[in-house]
């Protein structure tokens, strides 16, 4: 792998107040990989999320993506860039039907610009991106206000939000967690498909069994800073990590 | 008599919602309460009367036209003030205050006061309703009211722009993560708030004159409907007015008119009493920031 990564962070820190929330935190991310972050609560891995989608301003270091230095731009430049993120706590438009959130990111320059300069039928895109997730097409659930959707077509519409951005880079912030393992079981061919078809993710979990079946290389975290980087079975046999991780929680 | 104030009322009622339309609008989408309200309600009344008076421009042309320069100034006030100190709530009201009084000041300053300025009615003739006599310009104010709120709900729920306002106003974070430019939503945000007030200027002024001091009404107007209402919440507006009017009319007929401009005052320190958040709007709960 001489190709020159995909995405550059180093010694990317946020510190609030006297809390150093994320310390010095490099690594380097190739085109097509999947990569996961792991470590316990508060261990800084959202935090280097915002860091690097513009939404926490860094108290130091860089993001370089693409060769370009990208540290503290605004979010909105960030995704039409190529690299869009999910939240951890679900943040739908809760007063919109789920396929009408699924338009303002099919509005975006981006879709315009990666689609050839026209928009297309976007009511059908979202309906056709809703269904990949998982909205029952016939069930007429894509037509549900968010607010009164549950948790795990939530989580769908998330995933589904960040796909429709087409991004290159896609960020996803615990999207298993308050899931059923069924539904785990459902979404997992789905990101296997994205990144077949060549987009390159971040994932940050807790739940690490399944994780570990898809995720190429490890990260973990611990009080902001990276403990372990390496494949999911030699990281798991670090002994640190076990100390750090396994033997604060359980999952 | 009584058919009469009811139409006075409604025909108030309307002039109150198109007055608090724009601040409502402003505020529901970008969360700044723009206290210049006021002052870029009096901006597009000078304008129009400067465009057509001393510019001579035909008052077709001269209306529209400081609408639009009412709308730029909004923008320029978002844009080189209010991005600096986004997000600092105190800091937007004391900057948006304080340009509405140095605007309003200045106007003084240059001496738009003592001589009657006004602007010309569209349609110089009147109807009958019954035994009551009510002028084209109030019908007009009724169906621009009327118009423009429609409008609104059109905007806002079938245009991509408008969808965008939806979603800053939902949720900003959310918004930015989907790509959509905040600063620039909030420029168009206050932008249009202020066109919304130059529409409102120029369909309302003409019944009265154009005083520096109608500037601080119109603001108290546009608080009182807005608090009444629920900050940001369009169907509050509509409701408020229709309350605060018709409270107006019947004060200034039963009562006495002088008792009407402390109608909202009241209205205010009601409300807040009551239920502090407004009629429909809701108290927002302090939400986690990482």
């Amino acid at each position: 792998m001489s190709a020159s990564p995909l995405l550059n962070v180093s010694n990317l820190s946020k510190y609030f107040g006297g809390v150093k929330a994320v310390n010095a935190f490099s690594f380097k991310l190739m085109e097509g990989e999947l990569l996961g972050f792991i470590g316990p609560n508060g261990s800084g891995k959202t935090t280097v999320v915002n860091l690097i989608t513009g939404f926490v301003k860094p108290s130091g270091g860089e993001v370089i993506y693409r060769g370009q230095d990208i540290t503290g731009w605004a979010p909105y430049k960030i995704v039409r860039l190529g690299i869009a993120r999910t939240f951890q706590m679900v943040r739908p438009f809760y007063q919109l039907p789920a396929f009408k959130n699924m338009i303002i990111p099919l509005y975006s320059p981006r879709v315009k610009r990666m689609a050839g300069g026209k928009y297309g039928d976007r009511d059908a895109i979202a309906l056709d991106l809703l269904e990949e997730v998982g909205f029952e097409r016939d069930s007429f659930v894509a037509y549900k206000i968010a607010s009164v959707l549950p948790q795990g077509y939530l989580k769908r519409l998330e995933l589904a939000k960040g796909i429709a951005l087409q991004p290159d880079l896609l960020i996803l912030d615990e999207l298993f967690s308050g899931l059923s393992l069924a539904e785990v079981a459902s979404i997992v061919p789905i990101i296997e498909k994205l990144r077949y078809g060549g987009m390159t993710i971040i994932m940050i979990e807790h739940r690490l069994k399944e994780l570990f079946r898809i995720a190429d290389r490890v990260i973990v975290l611990n009080f902001g800073e990276k403990i372990a980087d390496g494949l999911s079975k030699e990281v798991m046999e670090s002994a640190e990590v076990k100390k750090a991780y396994l033997g604060s929680e359980e999952d | 008599m009584l058919l009469g104030t009811l139409i006075y009322g409604f025909v108030n009622s309307i002039i109150l919602a198109l007055v608090a339309l724009g601040f409502s609008l402003t505020f529901g989408i970008s969360g700044v309460a723009n206290f210049a309200y006021g002052a870029l309600y009096i901006l597009a009344g000078f304008l129009s009367w400067l465009l057509f008076n001393s510019v001579g421009l035909p008052y077709i042309l001269a209306a529209p036209f400081s609408v639009l320069l009412t709308a730029i100034a909004g923008a320029l006030m978002y844009r080189f003030v209010l991005l600096r100190i986004r997000g600092m709530v105190l800091s937007e009201v004391i900057a948006t205050f304080g340009i509405g009084l140095s605007t309003l000041e200045l106007f003084k300053y240059l001496g738009f006061i003592g001589f009657e300025y006004t602007l010309p009615v569209f349609i110089d003739y009147s109807i009958d309703i019954g035994q009551v006599t009510i002028d084209m310009q109030r019908i007009f104010i009724v169906v621009i009211g009327i118009a423009l709120a429609v409008f609104l709900w059109f905007f806002t729920h079938y245009t991509k722009t408008g969808l965008r306002f939806r979603g800053i106003a939902q949720d900003e974070r959310t918004a930015l993560s989907l790509g959509i430019n905040s600063d620039r939503v909030g420029t168009l945000s206050v932008s249009f708030g202020a066109a919304y007030a130059a529409i409102a200027a120029i369909v309302i002024l003409p019944l009265g004159t154009i005083t520096v001091d109608h500037g601080y009404e119109v603001l108290i107007n546009a608080l009182a409907v807005c608090i009444v209402g629920g900050l940001g919440s369009t169907g509050g507006v509509v409701i408020a007015s229709f309350l605060l009017g018709y409270a107006q009319t019947f004060t200034a007929t039963y009562i006495e008119s002088h008792w009407v401009m402390v109608v909202p005052l009241v209205a205010i320190l009601a409300i807040l009493v009551i239920k502090p958040s407004g009629l429909y709007g809701e108290q927002k709960e302090l939400e986690e920031r990482i």
